[in-house]
């Protein structure tokens, strides 16, 4: 006879692996599926800026918590993940920059971020090696950056040391209603829960077919590059006001260029790659910013799949019409507010009342047009 | 957008362009080199004159061929990138004039081979160099530098550098050979199947034995030792199994362990490896070079390796192949691959065969991933954590994350993965990235203006 778990997780990436830990802890029997490795995703290959000046407005409350949480990582995943916390530069090189940069650096910090406008003087006492073009710049004090592929190697020791049941290489092909909850359907057979989570990044929008909910979730492809290990360049997070930039050097050297520019891919079939024209914009505002990345070499560059919803707000909450579903994802810049909003949610799996509200996805649901004639 | 762009113009590559242009595509040839020819049939350095050998005759006539096609080839260009695109592939190149694309409808990668090496203890010291990196100093600069040195590993790449030592007037203090005579012997009966290779085999082992060049057969490193400057200064040398281990004063040694395909474009284009009893792996095509994605073909050691003659004679056919899916040309009339090729390709494999025991039995300390100082023993500690394939190895310890991205390392790794993991088949080599060799950011930035750097719209606030 197949056991019945108090919860199943699909997907392990940021959410899933976070929302699956804060259950064990909270006393429920968890098992946590994925068709990959655990965090083999978004969130074992992101580009880590734990920062707020990339963050949307409405989530810097959540990022600010989360970045807490992740500075204290040893503390509470019990393992390092690399976090560092610095400085967070955002530059303007133009003027239709700065006046962007004014606008989101007041709206972030209405939501109650440290940032403040510097001009180019104050930018290059706090970031030396940055480009004498600048124009204007915004600062933060809260930022820093993580090293992302550690994730599955730290929730992996966190997991099974907490007791959650592992099962990798497992892809859930549905999960069916079920008379004490669900039953989840996998290639090695059926996983019984008494509540589940779908916690699948871009694929949340056929893990909810599985339940006849449908929300659309847009797959963006994020470039990403690093280059060879260098002499200090750089030490602090250093964007641009668009938000398409985002540097920082490793203890070990390395330099990671991200920003949110677009490779090409397929969500169905899981297949991403590098457009050459992305890495070369991409690679041309690194070095615009930083001048002293000249003297390096891109040794890879990468992509990954981002989720994104109709409102770009997150998908955080209960699956509208079935008991004990939940659904967790589609968080922009979600693996810096991940940790926290998992903790949310899991509070909300366990009964309890969240820290901060959820984002229920029944706004994102088509609207129910009646029939005038009945 | 061009007909066709083959990347690699060795024996494989140089040959499919000719024939392509004879049936009258229009065809551009890229190599990293500055002249076509390949490894095997190099071309010496400006200056350097090397004795008339088959090889080097080979090469002149290949180049003088091309030359008279009037084929255009961009040599000194490294290929960094190859993407698909609706209507064929773009090809990235960089050099000090900037970022460049080349476009093509169809594209063959006969990008050769790479060496493989069986690591030691010390195998990364300053001193120690690979066979291949030896052969492409003897073919471009005639020299070869230390004054004792060692040459050691398996495969036909190792009498051969031997031999030319010897030529140089470098006697060897020892070849050290991981097969035992008997290995050649059987190999020769390959070997016979093309009389000008058999000779040359023949001729290499005679002159080893009148250059009173010490061979120790069914033997192999077993650890290097560096002086107090951190240079290799010793070896261990042991018979394989048991037997009495000795130490030798060497400053140089030059070390391999035959080849694997250089498949990396390829595999960037979604086309998967399959076992090959003998080299490893080598990369699904069909008979005629044509691999999954339409328009991508491959020829020579890129796909499996073969050397030289085969390559050539491959990239003969699968140029014609090519103009003919490309509807230019009906006719095929180059041969089909010869009977005594594949014998002799097969008497060449076998001696550089490596069985996944020698991996999984090295000791912890070795390093496996010189790049970032990985070691046998933390790789087999990430296995017994739980990591199964080769990206959670690199997650796990930073293997192949290096300016190599696992080049070296990618078929030692797979062979421990194979030995210690549950890894599903194809997932014991790593996602392959561009740029398949490191780029300087001033080449992929080029010259450019802030105003015309085309940034995408802002995510929203
Ligand atoms: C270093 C080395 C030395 C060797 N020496 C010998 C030898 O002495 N004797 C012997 O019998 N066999 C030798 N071999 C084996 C060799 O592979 C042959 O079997 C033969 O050269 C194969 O022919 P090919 O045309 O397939 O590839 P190759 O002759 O290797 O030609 C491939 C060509 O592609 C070019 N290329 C590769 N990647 C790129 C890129 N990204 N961008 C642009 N150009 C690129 C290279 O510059 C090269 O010219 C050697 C192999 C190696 C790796
Ligand atoms: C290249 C890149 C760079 C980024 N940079 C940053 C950054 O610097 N800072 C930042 O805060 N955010 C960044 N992000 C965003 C961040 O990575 C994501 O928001 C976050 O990691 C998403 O986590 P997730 O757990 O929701 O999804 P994922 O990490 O995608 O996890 C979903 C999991 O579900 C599994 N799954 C899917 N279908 C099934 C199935 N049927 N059965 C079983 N398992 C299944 C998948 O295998 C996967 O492991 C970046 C994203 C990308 C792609």
């Amino acid at each position: 006879m197949t056991k019945t778990v108090d919860l199943a997780v699909i997907g392990g990436g940021i959410h899933g692996a976070s929302i699956a830990l804060f259950a064990a802890r909270g006393g429920m029997n968890v098992t946590l599926i994925d068709r990959d490795a655990l965090a083999r995703g978004a969130s074992g290959t992101n580009a880590g800026t734990l920062t707020m000046q990339m963050t949307r407005a409405a989530l810097i409350p959540y990022a600010l918590k989360a970045h807490e949480m992740w500075v204290r990582a040893p503390e509470w995943l019990g393992h390092d993940v690399g976090v560092k916390a610095c400085d967070g530069l955002s530059l303007a090189f133009t003027e239709a920059e700065e006046t962007l940069l004014a606008e989101r650096a007041e709206a972030r910090r209405a939501a109650g971020a440290p940032i403040r406008l510097v001009t180019p003087e104050e930018a290059r006492a706090i970031e030396p090696s940055v480009s004498t073009q600048i124009r204007m710049a915004s600062h933060c004090t809260i930022d820093g950056f993580a090293n992302a592929y550690l994730t599955g190697v730290a929730f992996r020791r966190a997991l099974i040391s907490e007791g959650v049941e592992l099962q990798e290489y497992t892809s859930v092909d549905a999960v069916e209603p079920a008379a004490r909850g669900y039953s989840v359907h996998t290639k090695a057979g059926v996983i019984n829960a008494r509540q589940i989570v779908l916690a699948g990044g871009v694929w949340l929008e056929p893990m909810l077919r599985w339940l006849s909910v449908h929300v659309p979730i847009r797959t963006l492809v994020n470039q990403l590059a690093v280059t060879e290990r260098m002499p200090p360049v750089m030490r602090t997070v250093v964007g641009i006001a668009s938000g398409l930039l985002s540097l920082k050097q490793y203890p070990h050297g390395t330099v990671v260029i991200g920003g949110g520019w677009q490779g090409i891919g397929d969500r169905t079939r899981n297949t991403h790659s590098v457009v050459h024209d992305s890495l070369i914009g991409n690679v041309r505002l690194a070095v615009h910013a930083i001048p002293g990345l000249a003297a390096s070499r891109i040794v890879r560059s990468w992509t990954g799949f981002e989720a994104e919803t109709a409102d770009a707000l997150p998908a955080v909450g209960a699956v509208p019409g079935h008991e004990g579903a939940w659904v967790c994802g589609s968080v922009h810049s979600g693996y810096t507010s991940g940790p926290y909003i998992a903790r949310c949610l899991s509070q909300a799996i366990l009964g309890e009342e969240p820290e901060m509200p959820l984002f229920p996805i029944d706004r994102l649901l088509p609207a129910v047009v009646s029939n005038p004639l009945k | 957008m061009h007909d066709l762009v083959v990347i690699g113009a060795g024996p494989a590559g140089g040959n499919a362009a000719l024939s392509a242009a004879q049936a009258g595509l229009d065809v551009l040839v890229i190599d990293e080199a500055s002249q076509p020819g390949g490894q095997v049939w190099r071309a010496p350095s400006l200056g350097v004159t090397l004795a008339a050998d088959p090889d080097l005759t080979r090469g002149q006539a290949m180049r003088m061929a091309l030359g008279n096609a009037k084929i255009p080839i961009k040599t000194g260009f490294s290929v960094w990138s190859v993407a698909p695109i609706s209507d064929g592939f773009e090809i990235a190149l960089a050099s000090e004039g900037g970022p460049e694309m080349v476009k093509a409808r169809r594209l063959l990668v006969a990008t050769g081979a790479q060496e493989r090496v069986v690591p030691f203890p010390g195998w990364t010291l300053p001193g120690v160099f690979g066979l291949a990196a030896a052969t492409l100093m003897l073919k471009t600069e005639n020299m070869l530098p230390g004054k004792r040195i060692v040459i050691a590993g398996q495969g036909p790449l190792l009498l051969a550098v031997a031999a030319k030592a010897l030529k140089l007037g470098k006697v060897p203090i020892a070849v050290v050979d991981y097969n035992g005579l008997g290995a050649w012997l059987r190999s020769v009966a390959g070997f016979a199947r093309h009389l000008p290779s058999f000779g040359q085999g023949l001729t290499w082992q005679a002159k080893l034995a009148l250059g009173r060049v010490p061979i120790r057969r069914r033997s192999e490193i077993t650890q290097a030792f560096a002086d107090n400057n951190g240079l290799l200064a010793e070896i261990e040398i042991a018979p394989l199994g048991r037997g009495r281990k000795q130490r030798l004063r060497v400053d140089t040694a030059f070390i391999g362990n035959g080849l694997v395909p250089g498949d990396e474009i390829l595999r960037l284009l979604g086309v998967k490896r399959v076992p090959d009893p003998m080299t490893g792996w080598r990369i699904a095509a069909d008979a005629h070079g044509r691999c999954g994605p339409s328009g991508l073909y491959v020829a020579g050691d890129a796909g499996r390796i073969r050397g030289a003659l085969p390559a050539a004679a491959q990239g003969r056919r699968v140029g014609q192949v090519i103009a003919r899916d490309a509807g230019i040309t009906t006719s095929f009339d180059a041969v089909d691959e010869a009977p005594e090729f594949e014998r002799f390709a097969d008497a060449s494999c076998r001696l550089m065969q490596v069985d996944d025991a020698r991996i999984s039995t090295l000791p912890d300390e070795v390093i496996l991933c010189r790049c970032e100082d990985v070691t046998v023993g933390m790789v087999r500690q990430a296995i017994a954590e739980g990591a199964q394939d080769a990206n959670q190895l690199k997650h796990f310890t930073r293997l192949g994350m290096g300016p190599c991205q696992a080049r070296m390392c990618g078929a030692n790794a797979a062979a421990l993965l194979r030995s210690h993991a549950k890894v599903q088949p194809g997932a014991e080599y790593l996602t392959p990235r561009s740029p398949i060799r490191p780029v300087d950011i001033t080449h992929m930035a080029g010259q450019f203006d802030y105003a015309d750097i085309p940034v995408p719209k802002p995510a929203p606030l």
